[in-house]
């Protein structure tokens, strides 16, 4: 249902500019994410720092979403398909915080690995990455077309990267047993991955809201639910 | 406007009221008022269309859309207030009041307007005191007794939430009232009859916000006991105080069901257009 325009026009600028910052703020937590794994794969501590510095900006807008999203609120009183938009990008927001969060996390992460000797092990974080940007990319995309079965698709994409960070685990502890020397850098490795599969499940959450927002089907826990 | 009390009163045939039913069909899955098929017509001018809809007992419907769409004319047809309207008449279909066509000939219109009390944009009360504006209807209907209309008289006021304000001033006149208490005194005095149904056509539009609140709680509160159906242009108040809604659009009933959906996520584009403000 492609929306028509409102009769308020400043209804339709609020709305706009709400969403206008969601997707900007997804777009510099990508670019964020993107930098801290290039900065771990290619011991790049300049883009690591870049990474860390970039999450100032992303948190000054998750404090604009909210403030509005208030505001629309407060002054439309918004119902159906404007509603839904609106909670949407409210709920939006700290979800890619954190995940921007996540990447500032990985950068640190990269830079103490980047002082000492390159690890081989590191190639195992690639399939997982890619995975994780795969999903977050996805969930936004969904948000944006209100593609429903998008949005469906991404929350099933989870337990693969769960797995894929478990199998990473079991590697990675494995090698710690074999080389305690490099205990400290398969530990930072583990917590890498530990981060992209956080980013995965910011990825469900959005993906979640992204349908709440085109099809007002609220599916969250249907796991849960169903064996209930 | 010519009150449902001021009616001339004929022998009254008794409509089955809301309270002689089990009380197991006294929740939401039942239907007080059954609407079906209803085309309506001011001389040849056709203003409904088809209208088919199942109102709940003791809850709140309300009838939203835009100015001339029918959903005034379809709530003075539940109490036939049409009638009064020359050449105004339905054309077909028929409504229900718990499975009795009210337009039955051997339906008495004075009896089915104390089963089906109005509640009219402006405030109407008579230029009398307050006591006298809720127990007219009672004293029209033969009721003499002094300790029954004390009675009935702090009952409604009581239901309507006026009691308070005005117990120590019952023989003051009821115009003197602010605008918010006189609408409430017109609650008062339609449910001193002891109706089943109460009708409200934009009950708040003339009151500020807090006299609004009032009138909304209020509202609330009648559900328990009464089938309340609202007209509203306030969007925001049909959302707050309803559990049905039903949009309206050229004489149409586009799209009726649960308020919590109907505002969340409509199924009818027009809908979505109208209550988002898409609607030009």
């Amino acid at each position: 249902m492609t929306p028509t325009k409102h009769i308020l026009g400043t209804f339709d600028e609020a709305l706009s500019s709400l969403r206008n910052n969601v997707l900007m703020m997804a777009g510099l937590a990508e670019r964020t994410l993107d930098r801290a794994i290039k900065g771990l794969l290619e011991r790049d501590d300049n883009l690591c720092v870049t990474a860390i510095a970039d999450d100032e900006e992303i948190d000054q807008l998750e404090k604009q979403i909210d403030k509005d999203g208030v505001d629309v609120l407060l002054r439309f009183q918004p119902v159906a398909s404007d509603m839904r938009r609106v909670v949407a990008a409210m709920k939006l927001s700290p979800n890619i915080e954190r995940i921007a969060d996540q990447a500032t996390n990985i950068a640190r992460r990269a830079r103490k690995l980047n002082k000492h000797a390159p690890l081989p092990e590191v190639e195992m974080i690639i399939p997982i990455q890619a995975h994780a940007m795969a999903m977050f990319k996805d969930s936004i995309d969904a948000f944006t077309r209100e593609d429903v079965d998008l949005g469906r698709a991404v929350v099933a994409r989870d337990k693969e990267l769960d797995q894929l960070n478990k199998v990473a685990n079991r590697k990675l502890t494995d090698r710690m047993a074999q080389d305690p020397k490099q205990l400290r850098g398969y530990l930072n490795l583990i917590f890498v991955s530990r981060c992209l599969e956080r980013v995965g499940d910011h990825a469900t959450n959005i993906a979640e809201d992204a349908v709440y927002a085109a099809a007002a089907e609220d599916i969250r826990h249907q796991t849960v639910a169903a064996s209930a | 406007m010519v009150s449902l009390i001021e009616m001339p009163q004929t022998l009254p045939q008794q409509l089955p009221s809301q309270s002689d039913r089990p009380a197991a069909e006294a929740n939401g899955d039942t239907v007080m008022i059954d609407v079906r098929d209803l085309d309506f017509a001011y001389g040849g001018n056709q203003v409904l269309y088809d209208v088919s809809l199942d109102i709940p007992p003791q809850a709140v419907t309300a009838f939203i859309g835009p100015s001339g769409c029918g959903k005034t004319t379809l709530l003075r047809c539940i109490n036939r207030m049409n009638d009064l309207i020359e050449n105004a008449r339905i054309t077909r279909g028929a409504i229900r009041l718990g499975g009795v066509d009210i337009n039955a000939p051997e339906v008495d219109v004075v009896d089915l307007r104390r089963r089906v009390g109005m509640v009219f944009q402006k405030s109407n009360p008579f230029p009398k005191s307050i006591y006298e504006n809720i127990s007219y209807g009672l004293r029209i209907a033969g009721v003499s007794k002094k300790s029954r209309l004390d009675e009935a008289v702090e009952k409604s006021l009581r239901a309507s939430a006026l009691w308070d304000e005005v117990k120590d001033r019952l023989d003051d006149g009821a115009l003197g009232l602010s605008g918010g208490q006189q609408q409430r005194l017109c609650i008062a005095r339609a449910l001193a009859v002891e109706p089943d149904v109460v009708l409200m056509d934009e009950p708040c539009s003339a009151l500020d916000p807090i006299a609004t609140a009032k009138i909304e709680e209020l509202i609330q509160e009648l559900k328990r006991q009464y089938t309340i159906v609202i007209v509203t242009h306030n969007m925001q108040q049909a959302g707050r105080i309803s559990d049905h809604t039903g949009f309206f659009y050229l004489g149409r009933l586009v799209e009726f069901g649960p308020t919590t959906r109907i505002f969340t996520n409509p199924t009818e584009r027009r809908t979505e257009d109208y209550i988002t403000g898409r609607f030009g």
